[in-house]
């Protein structure tokens, strides 16, 4: 299972960002959002939404393995066992791998919980089996 | 076939709380709307098919028209 | 304080202090954020007769406790201030995701005092707060500058900006944000121009605190799922406020030529459905929003890039001038973006000059050469620029039709469009009576936000001038404010047809405090009547006369359309306005009694 989206359908309204900092820490902050939302503004005028594909690639290079996978095969940081080295950052392709000193005390990524796309009123966020296309 | 009008929950009341009615082809929206009582300036927006239409639109069967009423909220 | 940023920053432009204080928790209590914050301070703190140009004047930039939570479009942030366009009270709600940041900072309302001696830009980032020199910006457009600061700044920064408009100081300059959303009413961005701040950029990484984690999500999630289970959630998506553009045509409540009509015959070319089809790229939520009502669009003839038109623009820009091409009104719309001037209120005053010059009283010679018949577009544009700079006859039309058509008289005045000197919003109300009454008695001029009683007008019969519509505009007028308090958008309510039962959970666990919507519409009453009190407090012998409306409503019955021979007669305005004093608790010439002030515990406040 993984999260996808379709872009074109996104208002860059942000609320999928608040639940997601909800699931992951408890906390009322977009900032600490395992999802991006990129606007390009005032042209072309669109935005470009950046998700976790759960390809696993940042598990593979954590040192401590505090990048553990669910019985979904989501790929969720284990907080306690993370040591923000930052190792993972570059290796993920979406740019959706997060480490900030400043917010958090660990790493955090997409956990696959869904409530984004609770959320989202433009459907533009599901979760799908991976080989699965556009639902 | 028969066709279906659904309005907006505000309008539930002209069609005795149900969610939707069944309307004859072939009439126009307006007709159909007169015919029901409900008064076609309250409507806001006609959609079949996910397309817009105007109320001179003529249902055809298997329609389902659903009009957004603008009252209710305010 | 639970839901709260906790504090209100102190901007002292004059001498560059800063300062933060605790919000004040009866402040909350008794007017919970907001419009209620905007409306307190405006109150207390500017000075009776304060010149709204002058250094007593503030810009109060208020959040809610809803602002920047998983609440349907908490991104409503409101801006008060006493306004230079009517000399009472102003209070322009913006939506975008601004309002979230100011809460992320921790701060609950950022309050604008005195004048700078030179441009500067507010620079928050949560709690490193400067007041930096913006002299390179200064003169820019508001598109240019955002794109400046997102550039140097990045995406997490939001931005407010006023553009040359507010910077000339027309009395009805706007304050831009997110590259199409607007503070738009009242003169919000001239206050902003006249204390010489260019922007305010603002980021925020602090989580909000809530009283009951568990309980807000729970109720956080039912509201969404309400919003996303709507029966017409797509359309209303689909359309957003130009949903209603075809339907004020064909019951004759779009402005047309000056509000001479209700119907324009141009009106397919201005519809929402022309839009979509033509120049829509994508839709524009503002924050946490389920159902964006916000359009961006691409018209090719201009090459402009625009949020919207939405329907008042479409309105005001379009049918109002006669232009029934929807590509035109974009770029007339990005016009007064980029330049910072109320769409509304630009629409009004040059449908009033255009009615001027078909009907003779202004001339090629008065208007600069341009020749302002109803339907030229270049020449919108034209004017557009002229009143934002304030050249030629730019300078007349910047001062607002109710100062335009006093200079030029010649019965211009009989049809300048205005309620306390603002222009009229995107309603044709010859034959409206409870829409007619929520544009005069609205509590900054006539703008249609507080009570949108037209619906109702239709539905119970529009000429009917009885007890039960007056009712209603009351009613809408202590309820749909409250959502500017609480800091969402009233359309999850309005369109999409949600329980606003759903609300008081989630406001619960937020802050902790249980309210019922009685408790809430007593607050709404409140700031009703505290602002009522501060227009009369402001200007000297204000009342029943200041509530009229435009003659046009009750003279000029439109010769085409669907509304054509049909007029509200005078005795029915004044019936109006006396029944609505007697529900309100106000005197006959509709002034607050005392016993009125004291039930809503305003006594001491305006003491």
């Amino acid at each position: 299972m993984r999260l996808y989206v379709d872009s074109a359908k996104c208002s860059g309204c942000n609320a999928c960002r608040v639940a997601c900092s909800l699931n992951l820490f408890g906390e009322n902050n977009p900032k600490k959002a395992a999802l991006l939302i990129v606007p390009h503004f005032p042209s072309p005028g669109v935005y470009e939404v950046k998700v976790c594909t759960q390809c696993g690639d940042c598990a593979a290079v954590c040192p401590t393995e505090a990048i553990k996978q669910d019985e979904r095969g989501a790929y969720y940081v284990d907080f306690a066992e993370c040591t923000l080295c930052e190792a993972c950052v570059p290796e993920c392709p979406e740019g959706v791998m997060f480490v900030r000193a400043e917010l958090a005390d660990a790493a955090w990524k997409c956990d696959l919980c869904g409530d984004c796309v609770d959320v989202c009123g433009t459907s533009a966020l599901w979760i799908a089996e991976k080989e699965a296309v556009a639902a | 076939m028969p066709a279906y009008l659904r309005p907006t929950s505000a309008l539930r009341v002209y069609i005795d709380g149900k969610d939707e009615v069944e309307v004859e082809p072939g009439r126009s929206v307006r007709e159909t709307l007169v015919s029901l009582n409900i008064k076609p300036e309250l409507i806001a927006l006609v959609v079949v098919a996910g397309e817009q239409k105007t109320k001179d639109y003529v249902i055809q069967d298997g329609d389902i028209v659903k009009v957004l009423a603008v009252i209710g909220g305010g | 304080m639970n839901g709260y940023g906790g504090h209100i920053l102190r901007v002292d432009l004059t001498n560059g202090k800063l300062t933060k204080e605790p919000t004040p928790a009866g402040l909350a209590r008794d007017f919970i954020g907001g419009r209620g914050f905007g409306a307190y301070f405006l109150f207390k703190e500017v000075p009776k007769g304060a010149d709204p140009l002058g250094p007593q004047n503030k810009l109060i930039i208020s959040t809610g406790p809803f602002s920047g939570l998983m609440i349907p479009g908490a991104g409503k942030c409101d801006f008060a201030t006493k306004s230079p366009l009517t000399g009472g009270y102003a209070s322009a709600s913006m939506g975008g995701h601004f309002t979230a940041e100011i809460k992320y900072a921790g701060i609950d309302s950022i309050i604008l005092e005195g004048i700078s001696p030179k441009p500067v830009y507010l620079f928050i980032d949560d709690d490193k707060i400067e007041l930096r020199d913006a002299g390179d910006l200064w003169g820019k457009g508001t598109f240019a500058v955002e794109k400046h600061f997102k550039e140097k700044l990045g995406e997490e920064f939001q931005v407010a900006v006023i553009g040359p408009g507010g910077e000339n100081l027309v009395p009805y300059a706007c304050i831009n944000h997110d590259y199409g959303r607007q503070a738009g009413r009242g003169g919000v961005g001239t206050v902003m121009g006249v204390k010489k701040v260019k922007a305010i950029v603002i980021r925020g990484t602090k989580s909000v605190h809530v009283a009951n984690m568990d309980a807000y999500r729970a109720a956080g999630k039912a509201l969404y799922k309400a919003c996303k289970d709507a029966e017409f959630l797509a359309e209303w998506t689909r359309y957003g406020t130009t949903v209603v553009t075809s339907w004020c045509d064909e019951v004759g409540a779009l402005p047309t030529r000056n509000f001479s009509a209700g119907s324009f015959e141009g009106g397919k070319g201005i519809y929402g459905q022309t839009m979509r089809e033509k120049i829509v790229i994508t839709d524009k939520g503002c924050f946490g929003c389920p159902s964006p009502c916000g359009k961006y669009s691409h018209a090719k003839k201009y090459n402009a890039y625009v949020e919207g038109p939405e329907y008042e623009t479409i309105g005001l820009l379009g049918s109002n001038l006669g232009i029934d091409d929807i590509e035109a009104v974009a770029q007339a719309n990005w016009l007064v973006d980029d330049l910072g001037i109320d769409s509304i209120s630009t629409g009004n005053v040059i449908g009033w000059a255009m009615e001027c010059y078909e009907k003779g009283i202004l001339s090629k010679k008065d208007t600069d050469g341009l020749e302002l018949n109803f339907g030229n577009a270049e020449a919108t544009f034209a004017l557009i620029k002229k009143i934002a700079y304030r050249e030629g006859i730019g300078g007349l039309l910047a001062e607002g039709v109710k100062s335009a058509s006093a200079e030029i008289g010649k019965g211009s005045e009989r049809f300048a469009i205005h309620v306390k000197g603002m222009e009229q919003s995107g309603y044709a109300t010859h034959n409206a009576t409870a829409m007619l009454l929520a544009y005069m008695t609205c509590d900054v001029g006539a703008h249609h936000n507080r009570s949108w009683a037209i619906t109702y007008d239709l539905q119970v019969g529009r000429e009917l001038v009885v007890p039960e519509k007056v009712a209603r505009v009351i009613w809408l007028q202590n309820f749909r404010p409250m959502f500017d308090v609480l800091g969402s958008c009233r359309l999850q309510w309005v369109e999409l047809g949600i329980n606003r039962d759903l609300y008081l959970p989630a406001l619960e666990a937020i802050t902790g405090v249980n309210r019922t919507w009685e408790d809430l519409e007593k607050v709404g009453e409140r700031i009703w009547n505290l602002t009522r009190m501060y227009w009369a407090r402001e200007n000297e012998g204000f009342g029943r006369t200041w509530d009229m409306p435009s003659p046009r409503f009750y003279e000029d019955a439109p010769k085409t359309g669907a509304t054509k021979g049909q007029i509200t007669k005078l005795e029915d305005v004044n019936k109006l306005l006396d029944m609505y004093y007697e529900q309100r608790g106000w005197t006959s010439d509709g002034l607050p009694m005392p016993d009125k002030l004291e039930s809503l515990g305003l006594t001491a406040v305006v003491a």
